[in-house]
Formats: C-alpha cells, structure tokens, sequence
C-alpha cells in the first residue's frame, strides 16, 4: 500500500481531454522532497555525469535566473525539511548543508569563479525535480536552460531555445480553440509569489524514469512486449507533477517537474483509481493515446484492467 | 499573487520639498525578493495605492523602499502618507508584483522618465549596473531642486544619464530627437505623466518603432467589486433563465441549473471559464482579457452581468 500513498493520481473525470488544469498552490513550494530521494538523486548524478549534454543545457541569458534558482532552492529545501538540509546567506556567502548525503556546497551568490557548475547543474544534483527555466522575453517565452534527467519522450537539446508554442507544436489538437495560446498568455501573466501546479500523465513500460528521446531505441521497444498477462507487472502510470514559479528577481519562469511512476499491480489495488484509471484509458481519443505511445498495447492493458474489475465484483 | 505583510516604516526622508522616501521593514519575517520594476501596493484608510520600489533588487536587505509625491491633502493617499505617517508606524502592504518587468534581451534599454515617473527606473538602473548591462536615462523634471533621486543619478550613473530643466518645448523637442536613431535590440521604457509618455509614444509611431520593444508604465487601478450586485442572465442556446445573485458567482450560478462551464483558477487568470456574450452590459474583473475579447467575452468565475445579460450558450 505504501506505494499508493502520496501517489499524485491525476485523473479528475472519467474522460481524457488537454485543459489548462493548473492550480495555485498554497503553501507555495516549487519542490517536494519524498523516500525516494536517495535513489532518485544517485541516478540523476549517474546520468549528468555519463551524458552531461543531453541532461544540461543552458545558455548564457539564462545565469542571473540560474543564480536566483538556486537560492530559492536552498532555501526552500532548508524551510520545509530543516533536519535534512540548512542553508544560511551571510551576505553574499552562502553554506548550503545537506544532511542526507552528507555534503555541503559553500559560494558567493553571482561569483561564478566560487562554484565549479553553472548554478541550475548544481542546485539541480540536490533535488529531485526537472528544472527549466523559461526566459519571458518581449515576443514570448522560451526555453533558455534546463537541467533534464527524467523527460518523457522529449529531448532537450532539441528544444533548447525554442519558444514555448514551438515546443508543444507536436502535441496532437493542441491549437485548437488557440488553447496553447491561452496557456502561454497565463504563464506570461503568472505573478511573483504564487506558485501553479498542474499534473501530466503518461504510461511508461517499465520503471524507467529517464526515458529521452535520445534512447528511444533502448526504451520504446518494450512497447510491444506487453501481453494481458504481464501487464501488472511491465505497465507504470507516469505523472508529472509540474509547477510554475515567477521568479522575482529577474522576472523569468521556473518550471519543475517532479516524475512520479507507480505499478500497474499497485494501482489496481485501490478500486477507485482502477475504475477510473479504466474509463480514461478506454476513452482516450486516439491521437492521443498514438500520442503517448499507448495505442500499441491499448487493446491488451484493457483487457488487463477488465479482468481485475471482474475480478473485484466477483469477490464482493 | 500578492498577499498582505504588516511592516514597520524605519525610516522617512526629504527627497525634494514634496517628495518623500519611505523605508519599511519586518523584524519578524524576511520581506520577499522583488524584480527591476516592481510596485507594492499600500493598504491606507482611503484605499489601496501602488508606488514602485526603488531599491536595488540584488542587494535588498529586508527593506522596501519607495518615493512619493505629495498630490492630495491628507484625504488623500500621497498627502495621508507625508503627513500621517511616521517613523516606527505599522502599515499593511501587499507583497511586490511587477507589471514593468525590464526586457533582459535587450541589447541596450533606454528610459524616459519625467518627474516622479523616475522611481521605477532607479532600481532598473540599480540592477542593470550590478549585471553589467547597457542602459541610459532621460530625465525631464521642472528643475533640479525638485528633481527626485538627482543627487543620487548624478553620483551612481553619471555618463548614463541626461537631465532635461529647460522649457517646455524645448524638452520635447530634445526628448523627441532622444528616441530617434536607436539601434536594433534597444528596448525603450517611458514612465511619467500620461501627456509624457502620449507624445513621446506618438512620436515612436511615426518613427515606426516597433510596438513590443516599447513598455510603459501605467498603474491600473485593481478592479474589485466591493458590493456585488444581483443580476440577470438568459442562455440563448439553451434557452434558460436565471438570476445571479450578490453572494455567488455567475460561474457557480451556471453549475447550480447544469451547465458545464469548466474552470481552474476561480481567479480570473487562467481564462478557462470563458463564455461568449450576445448582449448586455459586463462589468470585467478579470486579468486575462485584452480589451477586444472584452467586448465578446467574459470570464465568468469573477466578471458580473449588469442588469440583464444574454450569453452563448
Ligand atoms: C512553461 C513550461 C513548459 C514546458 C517547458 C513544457 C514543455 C513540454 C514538452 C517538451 C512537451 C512534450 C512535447 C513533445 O512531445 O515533443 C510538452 C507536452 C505537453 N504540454 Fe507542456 N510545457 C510547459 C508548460 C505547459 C503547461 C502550463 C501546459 C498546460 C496548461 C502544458 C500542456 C502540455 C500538454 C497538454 C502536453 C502533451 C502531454 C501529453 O499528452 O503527454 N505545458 N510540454
Ligand atoms: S477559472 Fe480561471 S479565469 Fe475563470
């Protein structure tokens, strides 16, 4: 059950559609910090450290936010979970202690010849989230640095410097009704201080977390090895929690993700979640689930899911 | 999103005969970082005003500061603060937002400012020098004794700035020929009174300057509604009728006889409970519309009918 718990299920109807579904958040935090800290931390070390240019990308624009970022993650990292983590700014210098892995990070905030990474690639090593910084610019929003362990499908260097519609231009029905426009005209107008979160999903086969569009190759063949047998055990629900965040200071947008994957065994445990999980699943237009990669198996996750909701009448 | 912070004022200084500078601070709590730009709005008994911070938002040290003109007696805001507030005072004021944020791309940003229309430009100025970036200023004011800040530019931003005391049309003049010649990627930025910023906004059209590199600063008073009033709504499409009353919302109000209009923020932000409007007069309350859609649309979760309004739906 453990699994379950604080899992951000992301299913509000029975019916599947793209919706600006972002909300405020309050307390306004940008990150969370859950058990799996230490493992997910080790793997976004191991994959900055073999492939630092397909999960680090910045350009110069982007440094005084890059600063600001890492100021306010520290900070926050040391106000919600002060016995993990301290931070103290005396100041210019600043002490950043983390307490789970036992290391510290000392600097003066703006001397870039006190640090050895570009501030996002280094705050971004002590937190679980994706982090993206979109530069608010006069002609729209763009993407000016990224430090990208876990995307779905997507590739960073692809979409270094690209401008927030250009980024979604793949997505299927995205334009309609300009609904992509909307979004962007909200994020444009977001204020300091609020924090937005809104939920994305995906399924990924396997519990692979960093799953880029690089190594689609290695990945993506899993696809077609699910059977109705071995659903349970292949298929994870994938969501992503994003928030958006103006930053004060220098007026550009952080954007976090925090991934989250929970098996289909587990999810099936909880009636609701089945049930619901099942009607999205079963309702879901087919350009989106083409998509997101879904349509391959669709037939077979079905079934899959109508087993176990047999399955639970029958034991009632 | 702005919420309210109880501050203490620490100090108040002349800055001219009628402007004054006003510092605030928190003992008890660190006062959130703010942008190039960025205003606090003033909760004062005879209403909330809006004064941009004039410090440098890279070296805050738990402070906001703020200039302000006396215009009114003290029924006013400006008069109530230079002549009913005083050092060790409490006083409400809403966290910073920014709705003049500086353009970073810039290549080169130029501000025009006249009178007290200096102050956003004094922690622009600030912290373009601290990164490092290009910048000039043109200041008209009526003459330096009553030149806000003058001291201040002369020592921080002495080759960057120009001051403009002489007549009247002399200064336009000058300001006009100022704006002209720019070179591509150079962001322009006009703060002051509105016949300013008309005739200089005027005179970057016929230049055929391009829109989006011009910003202004206009304070918009915040639309709330202090007292809804109930009103009436016709759904043409699905042929209902209903009224709307002063405690709810016409988004409520629509899910209340089925209707499913979807929605997000309930804040008038997010633009997802958009309806369209056949007739009637709407009271807008929202910030996301521009003012065309305004005349088609209206954001049901915080914008009211007036009297009787028919939609489309
Ligand atoms: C500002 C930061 C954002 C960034 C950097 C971003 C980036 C992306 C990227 C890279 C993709 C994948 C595109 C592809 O397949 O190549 C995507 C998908 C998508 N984005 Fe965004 N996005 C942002 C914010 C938002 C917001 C605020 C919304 C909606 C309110 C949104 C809606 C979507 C939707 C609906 C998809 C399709 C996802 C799916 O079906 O799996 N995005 N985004
Ligand atoms: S619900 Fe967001 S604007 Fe109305």
């Amino acid at each position: 059950m453990s699994r379950l718990n604080g899992f951000p299920f992301p299913f509000t109807k029975d019916q599947y559609t793209y919706s600006n579904n972002s909300v405020p958040l309050d307390p306004a935090k940008t990150i969370t910090v859950t058990a799996d800290y230490k493992n997910e931390l080790e793997l976004i070390r191991k994959l900055l450290q073999k492939h630092h240019q397909r999960c680090f990308r910045s350009l110069p624009l982007s440094i005084e936010s890059q600063w600001e970022i890492m100021l306010l993650l520290f900070n926050e990292l040391a106000s919600c979970n002060p016995e993990s983590f301290t931070f103290q700014k005396m100041g210019g210098e600043c002490l950043f202690q983390n307490h789970l892995l036992a290391e510290e990070e000392a600097f003066v905030f703006r001397d870039v010849s006190t640090i050895d990474l570009e501030p996002l690639d280094l705050v971004g090593r002590h937190v679980q989230e994706d982090l993206i910084i979109m530069g608010d610019r006069h002609d729209g929003l763009f993407l000016e640095a990224g430090q990208l362990c876990f995307p779905s499908n997507w590739s960073l260097a692809f979409v270094q410097g690209m401008e927030f519609k250009s980024i979604h231009n793949q997505v299927p029905g995205i334009q309609n009704d300009g609904f992509i426009d909307k979004v962007e005209r909200f994020i444009s107008k977001i204020q300091p201080g609020a924090v937005w979160e809104r939920k994305n999903w995906s399924i990924t086969v396997t519990n692979k977390l960093d799953t880029p569009l690089e190594t689609y190759s290695v990945w993506g063949k899993h696809r077609q090895e699910v059977t109705c047998e071995n659903a349970g055990d292949l298929i994870h629900l994938r969501v992503e929690v994003q928030r958006l965040f103006r930053l004060p200071m220098n007026h550009d947008v952080l954007f976090t993700i925090h991934t989250y994957l929970l098996q289909l065994n587990d999810l099936i445990q909880q009636e609701s979640w089945l049930k619901s999980f099942y009607q999205n699943i079963k309702t879901l237009p087919e350009e989106i689930a083409e998509y997101k990669g879904i349509s391959t198996y669709r037939t077979e996750l079905l079934r899959f899911l109508e087993n176990h909701m047999e399955k639970g009448r029958r034991g009632r | 999103m702005a919420y309210a912070l109880q501050l203490t004022v620490k100090k108040i200084e002349n800055e001219t005969d009628t402007i004054k500078r006003f510092t605030f601070t928190s003992d008890e709590i660190p006062l959130p970082s703010f942008g190039a730009g960025a205003h606090v709005t003033l909760h004062l008994p005879m209403g909330r005003r809006q004064y941009s911070l004039v410090n440098n938002p890279l070296e805050m040290k738990n402070e906001y500061v703020i200039a302000v003109k006396k215009i009114s007696d003290h029924n006013g805001g400006s008069g109530y603060l230079h002549e009913c507030i005083g050092q060790g005072d409490n006083i409400s004021v809403s966290s910073p937002d920014n709705f003049f944020p500086l353009r970073t791309e810039a290549k080169h940003h130029v501000f025009f400012a006249a009178g007290i229309g200096i102050t956003p430009f004094v922690s622009m100025m600030a912290y373009l020098k601290t990164i490092g970036r290009s910048f000039e200023l043109h200041y008209a004011a009526s003459g330096e004794r009553e030149c806000a800040f003058h001291g201040h530019i002369q020592t921080h931003f002495p080759s960057k700035s120009t001051f403009y005391f002489m007549k009247r049309e002399e200064k336009i003049a000058k300001l006009k020929k100022a704006l002209q010649n720019r070179t591509m990627g150079t962001h322009i930025y006009l703060c002051g009174p509105p016949a300013f910023m008309d005739i200089l906004l005027e005179h970057s059209h016929e230049l055929r300057y391009p829109e989006k590199f011009i910003h202004e600063e206009r304070f918009q008073p915040e639309v709330r509604i202090e007292n809804p009033q109930p009103f009436f709504v016709n759904l043409v499409k699905t042929k209902k009728t209903f009224m709307v009353s002063s405690g709810q919302t016409l988004l409520n109000a629509l899910h209340e006889i089925g209707i499913d209009v979807p929605y997000t923020c309930r804040m008038g932000v997010c633009g997802t409970c958009e309806v369209g409007i056949e007739e009637g007069d709407v009271l807008h309350c929202d910030s996301f519309l521009t003012e065309e859609e305004k005349v088609g649309k209206m954001l049901t979760c915080v914008s009211r009918g007036i009297g009787h309004i028919k939609l489309r739906l």
